[in-house]
């Protein structure tokens, strides 16, 4: 077995790190050397292959669904975080509604995405599982996640129009109907109790999105 | 791994992502995310040599980065800052993976060692076709990559890919430079005698 600074200084060759000076002592201690050599030799062919078969980057496998997991990631930490400051479920549940994505403007987005969640399965007791999302906005990115603590399937609509500064959205009424589906529907109201927006489906399982005209 | 320079455009590019993800713009980061999710998984990869954990590794690199995203003072390149947060946390996976049994590094045990269980191929006839027996070589490649220990393999995968000068590779680890030194050559001489009919007909 050679010494430390025998082997440091074989590698430090191999790495081309050493100076002039050093690597013409070393090459001409490799010229008397031939064991040490062919070892040198050995190695530097190594190395190459070694750069040329460990590439820097690699194609991520589903890259689209990695980065949309983050994105859930991020959206349910964000959730978290306001629920640690709003200490409701529901405070939390509006925060979300009166964010900026969530727009009238964005009717087809929101159709496409909520149609999917009125189809509830109906052993899905405790959740809505979205199964898929489509918006036919390419600007629109959809998705969705279950919040424990709101106990409510969270719909995100991102890169909608902002929300009108005078439409907000302060209260929000879910009916249900697991025998009757094409009555289930959900109303978003504001502060006057007036409704701002429907979202349901028709007899044919259509999405409907209506929006009431603002006031005026 | 060197950092552009301050005008390269590229990097002008992620100073402004960076900025509009510090400011809470998901968007922002998903687009630095797609920039890099390629070299970072790349590099999670050839560390731990398992696409399924490499892929979650790879995203809790991304989602550690944005936690920390309000500290970074955009005083190194964004992709070198990530590049560290993606190594310590895939680090720290393996560490608990040997903890809980499933490794075995020891460098006193194995440096003086370096041909003990080495694994070789029998050597076959040379393949007719250089660019199958090129692919052949890279399979082997990893192969032999993955049978190196946690240690060795990381030293290898930060000086081989990701290019790193040794004070670079003993900040990140962190080991002394005659550690990285150390590793380096005896991770080389592991390869090789695992890789031995390959580079025996080399000399």
């Amino acid at each position: 077995m050679k010494p430390p600074s025998e082997n440091h200084d074989l590698t430090r060759w191999l790495d081309g790190v050493m100076s002039d000076a050093e690597r013409s002592a070393f090459e001409q201690h490799l010229a008397e050397d031939p064991a040490l050599s062919r070892e040198a030799n050995a190695l530097k062919s190594l190395r190459a292959d070694l750069r040329t078969h460990l590439p820097a980057e690699m194609n991520v496998p589903y890259g689209d669904f990695f980065n949309s997991q983050i994105q859930v990631r991020l959206a349910q930490e964000e959730s978290r975080r306001v629920s640690d400051s709003a200490h409701s479920p529901v405070a939390k549940l509006l925060h979300w509604l009166k964010k900026p994505w969530l727009a009238l403007a964005g009717t087809a987005a929101a159709t496409a995405v909520l149609t999917v969640a009125l189809l509830r399965t109906p052993d899905a007791d405790s959740y809505s599982r979205i199964l898929s999302s489509y918006t036919p906005d390419i600007r629109v990115e959809a998705r969705s996640f279950h919040d424990d603590a709101a106990q409510a399937t969270v719909l995100v609509l991102d890169g909608l129009d902002e929300v009108p500064a005078e439409r907000k959205v302060s209260g929000i009424n879910v009916h249900r109907s697991e025998n009757e589906p094409e009555i289930a529907a959900t109303a978003l109201f504001d502060a006057g109790g007036k409704r701002l927006l429907t979202i349901s489906r028709d007899a044919v399982g259509n999405p409907q999105f209506t929006v009431t005209p603002p006031r005026g | 791994m060197s950092a552009p320079a301050a005008t390269d455009p590229v990097e002008v590019t992620d100073i402004d992502l960076v900025k509009r993800s510090q400011a809470g713009d998901t968007r922002a980061f998903d687009a630095l995310v797609t920039k890099y999710r390629g070299r970072i998984y790349a590099m999670t990869y050839h560390l731990i040599q398992n696409e399924t954990e490499a892929w979650d590794l790879a995203q809790e690199a991304f989602i550690k980065a944005w936690r920390a995203l309000p500290g970074f003072k955009l005083d190194a390149s964004f992709y070198t800052w990530l590049y560290r947060i993606a190594h310590n946390v895939t680090y720290d996976w393996l560490r608990k993976k040997r903890i809980q049994g499933d490794g075995e590094f020891d460098d006193e045990r194995t440096e003086h060692r370096a041909a003990a269980g080495a694994e070789t191929t029998p050597k076959g006839d040379a393949a007719p076709d250089a660019a199958l027996r090129n692919a052949e070589l890279g399979a082997r490649i990893q192969a032999a990559i993955a049978k190196l220990s946690a240690e060795h393999r990381q030293v290898i995968v930060l000086r081989e890919v990701e290019g790193l000068a040794y004070e670079e590779i003993a900040a990140l680890v962190p080991c002394s430079l005659g550690t990285v030194m150390s590793r380096l050559f005896y991770a080389r001489k592991k390869l090789q005698e695992q890789l031995k009919d390959v580079y025996e007909t080399t000399l």
